[in-house]
């Protein structure tokens, strides 16, 4: 009996120590772990041409070109690494399917690409301005390695160009991860829109915008937004800085931000954003037409002012200024507002989520085409800037 | 053995508290995962939060007639006192069909659980694989009776609601109350609509008509059985509150596990772990396990109990049964459909069957005299 026991305890312990561990695992050495991808329109890079020359072709018609970067695990200290070579590598395909082309890079690379740190995906405005976005992340979507949690950016240029910057010793894909936490101290950067968001505004067919960048020298840089049209899918155009800068002031999604405008004598008085709080107010006009009462208040300081004889502890001055701020950012809005409505006839500041809350039985009605009631709608602005402080000087 | 016929064993006995365990455990497991992409589909509306909880209070009623029913019968679970209420063949028929369910239901939990570990956590490891283990650690489980599992029940739900309380608390992050208003915009009708696929995640509750009879104090079933309820209405509310606040509708629709998409939607970074799927995932696992157990153990105890056959040789015979269930659906299209014709005979099964026994047993038995006095 006891030493069946004993065979019993070496049969479970050889059972333990063979069947441990795990059926499919990958050693992350061993893996090419991209932390972004740039997606333009379908075009095959002098490689690629050469490789087909040598034969090396396959059928497709190249709808699409992929491009993403390969952060590299390399054994060794940190300081090894650094310096010697570039902190990424970039690899691009053509082809008509993402999955493909990315399968595709296996004949190509000595290590299997992973997407489980996708950080960010930056899609070229050309690439949607004749095929919908949501055929174009339909892979991401699907796709179990990537999160949900991935940042969609567009780019007025080319996208793989965005990830070519030349930022010493750091990964172009973090460098425009990381760009977005400065929304603290402007609000021309959007709140980033996840993988899960652009999965909600497709479904719900809602126009949005995308933080565009742009590139010069080696430089990138986040400015204003591509607007997405929602029943197509596709780019239509884009919102200057100020623009996005009002949306998120409407939105509430941004709070900070300088407005700078000058006096009579021409010179520049800036206003720093401490607090800025927006209501909007909807209600059907006699002419059933949707009236918008837009109320912002905001509340900061006069950081910055060049003219010489002014004295800011005075009242009068504070009204005047008060109103030069109100009327700069009434202008803003006014810009964004006529862009929106005359320009390109959409909603992309959430006016339609004012509807949706307040007046659900109206919304039913026009939610099927609301760009265009929502270009047809009136506007009221109501502003209201206080300034609170002056800073640390007096005169 | 001792453990062969523990079900007549008196001393097989569970406190109240191990009972809200168990009934707990029974209800919460794969349907966390889907439920708000279930109920969102049928409600359409930001307003699938009241669904659920009208839902739960439908359920909590019906656990009160199962109570009262079983109550009649000290002692005695369903698969017994079925068979006196309704005489011995009808009575069978219907234990039979209530086994039936259970053993589908346990297959349906297990194959639930691979087709998430599949997808998310072990990408290539072959489906029996995963299902096989488990089973058989379900088999185990299973012959120390209901004591044995109400302990390993103890054991996993503080831990398993402690990570899920966890990870809808970093989830906050992404949660914006515009997305759950506006209040029943669109009436009170989206909300009748959803009531029937919130029914269908409260599933389970039927183990109640066997767990009384194991109850050590029988007096206290009443407020164990809601406790136990409750406890599984309330995570349902808060999770439908934080993936349709985090995701909104739009979002929650579009995803086959949107409670995982939460989850997966953001990442911390310096925190104990960056992305919160895997903890999440891997603690779940357990969650449906003791699902698992649970309805495998009552439909091994009806078997045995209907039978009178050996409590061990029903819990072995039914393991290749489970597998089979297992392996039914094709593709995960037919795992939720399975999912959801599970829910509808649940609700054929439980939703009328008690009532209609509990009107026979009052007709029959004039009150229960001859019960009642324990």
């Amino acid at each position: 009996m006891r030493s069946l026991k004993l065979v019993f305890m070496l049969l479970m312990v050889m059972v333990v120590i063979t069947q441990s561990g795990c059926w499919s695992s990958n050693e992350i050495e061993d893996l090419a772990i991209y932390a972004g991808m740039a997606l333009d329109e379908g075009e095959i890079s002098t490689t690629e041409r050469e490789f087909e020359e040598k034969g090396g072709a396959y059928s497709k018609q190249n709808k699409i070109t992929a491009t993403v970067q390969i952060v590299p695990l390399k054994a060794g200290s940190k300081g090894e690494v650094m310096g010697k070579t570039s902190p990424y590598t970039n690899i691009t395909g053509a082809g008509d399917s993402i999955l493909e082309i990315f399968r595709q890079f296996s004949l190509r690379m000595n290590k299997p690409i992973i997407g489980h740190h996708l950080k960010i995906i930056v899609i070229s405005s050309q690439l949607l301005q004749h095929r919908s976005i949501k055929q174009i992340t339909d892979f991401m979507l699907r796709d179990n390695d990537i999160r949900p949690s991935v940042k969609i950016f567009l780019s007025s240029e080319k996208a793989m160009q965005t990830l070519t910057t030349k930022t010493p010793d750091e990964v172009p894909s973090f460098y425009i991860n990381d760009i977005v936490q400065n929304q603290f101290r402007t609000s021309k950067i959007m709140d980033p829109v996840l993988m899960t968001d652009l999965d909600a505004l497709m479904h719900s067919k809602q126009s949005f915008i995308l933080q565009n960048i742009i590139r010069a020298k080696k430089q990138i840089e986040f400015s204003g937004a591509g607007i997405i049209k929602g029943d197509s899918g596709k780019w239509i155009g884009t919102l200057t800085q100020e623009d996005v800068e009002c949306i998120n002031w409407l939105t509430n999604a941004g709070s900070s931000g300088v407005i700078k405008t000058k006096n009579e004598q021409d010179e520049t008085m800036s206003y720093e954003i401490k607090e800025m709080k927006t209501r909007v107010r909807v209600n059907r006009g006699g002419d059933d037409r949707l009236v918008f009462q837009v109320r912002i208040e905001g509340k900061g300081r006069i950081s910055e002012d060049w003219s010489v004889e002014d004295n800011p502890a005075s009242d009068a001055y504070q009204t005047k200024a008060e109103k030069l701020f109100r009327e700069k950012l009434t202008s803003m809005m006014e810009h964004l507002l006529s862009a929106m409505q005359s320009r390109y006839k959409v909603d992309v500041a959430m006016f339609g989520e004012a509807v949706r809350i307040q007046k659900p039985h109206i919304w039913k009605e026009v939610k099927a085409n609301w760009d265009d009631t929502f270009s047809k709608s009136r506007i009221n602005l109501n502003i209201d800037l206080q300034i609170t402080e002056f800073g640390s000087t007096t005169k | 053995m001792s453990v062969s016929r523990s079900f007549v064993e008196p001393n097989d006995k569970i406190t109240s508290s191990q009972a809200a365990i168990v009934l707990n455990n029974t209800m919460l497991g794969a349907g966390i995962l889907t439920l708000p992409r279930s109920v969102s589909e049928s409600v359409k509306t930001p307003d699938s939060w009241i669904s659920v909880l009208v839902g739960g209070i439908i359920v909590m009623l019906v656990v009160v007639i199962m109570l009262k029913l079983s109550l009649r019968f000290p002692g005695k679970t369903v698969f017994q006192y079925t068979q006196t209420i309704i005489g011995r063949y009808p009575g069978m028929v219907w234990c039979l069909m209530l086994i039936l369910y259970y053993v589908v239901i346990a297959g349906f939990e297990i194959r639930a659980m691979a087709e998430v570990t599949l997808f998310y956590l072990l990408e290539g490891t072959p489906i029996w694989a995963i299902t096989i283990p488990f089973i058989w650690l379900g088999a185990y489980l299973v012959l120390g009776g209901i004591n044995s599992i109400a302990r390993v029940f103890q054991i996993v739900f503080p831990i398993s609601l402690f990570i899920l309380i966890v990870s809808y608390l970093l989830s906050l992050r992404l949660f914006q109350i515009d997305n759950l208003r506006p209040v029943l915009g669109d009436g009170i009708y989206p909300v009748i609509q959803g009531l029937k696929s919130t029914v269908l995640v409260y599933s389970g509750c039927e183990v109640v008509m066997t767990l009384v009879a194991q109850l050590e104090h029988p007096k206290q079933a009443l407020k164990a059985m809601l406790t136990g309820i409750s406890i599984p209405v309330g995570l349902y509310f808060i999770t439908i509150i934080m993936v349709i606040g985090g995701l909104s509708v739009d979002s929650a629709v579009t995803s086959t596990w949107p409670t995982i998409d939460l989850v997966r939607s953001f990442e911390i970074t310096g925190f104990l772990f960056e992305r919160f799927e895997f903890p999440l995932l891997v603690i779940w696992l357990m969650q449906m396990f003791c699902n698992y157990c649970s309805f495998f153990y009552n439909s091994s105890l009806g078997l045995s109990q209907v039978f009178n056959l050996s409590y061990k040789g029903v819990i072995f015979a039914l393991v290749p049964v489970i597998f089979i269930v297992t392996m039914i659906p094709k593709n995960i299209n037919e795992v939720f459909e399975l999912g959801d014709s599970i829910g509808y005979s649940s609700i054929l099964l439980f939703l009328l069957f008690p009532v209609t026994l509990s009107l026979i047993a009052l007709m029959r038995f004039k009150g229960g005299i001859q019960y009642e006095k324990p």
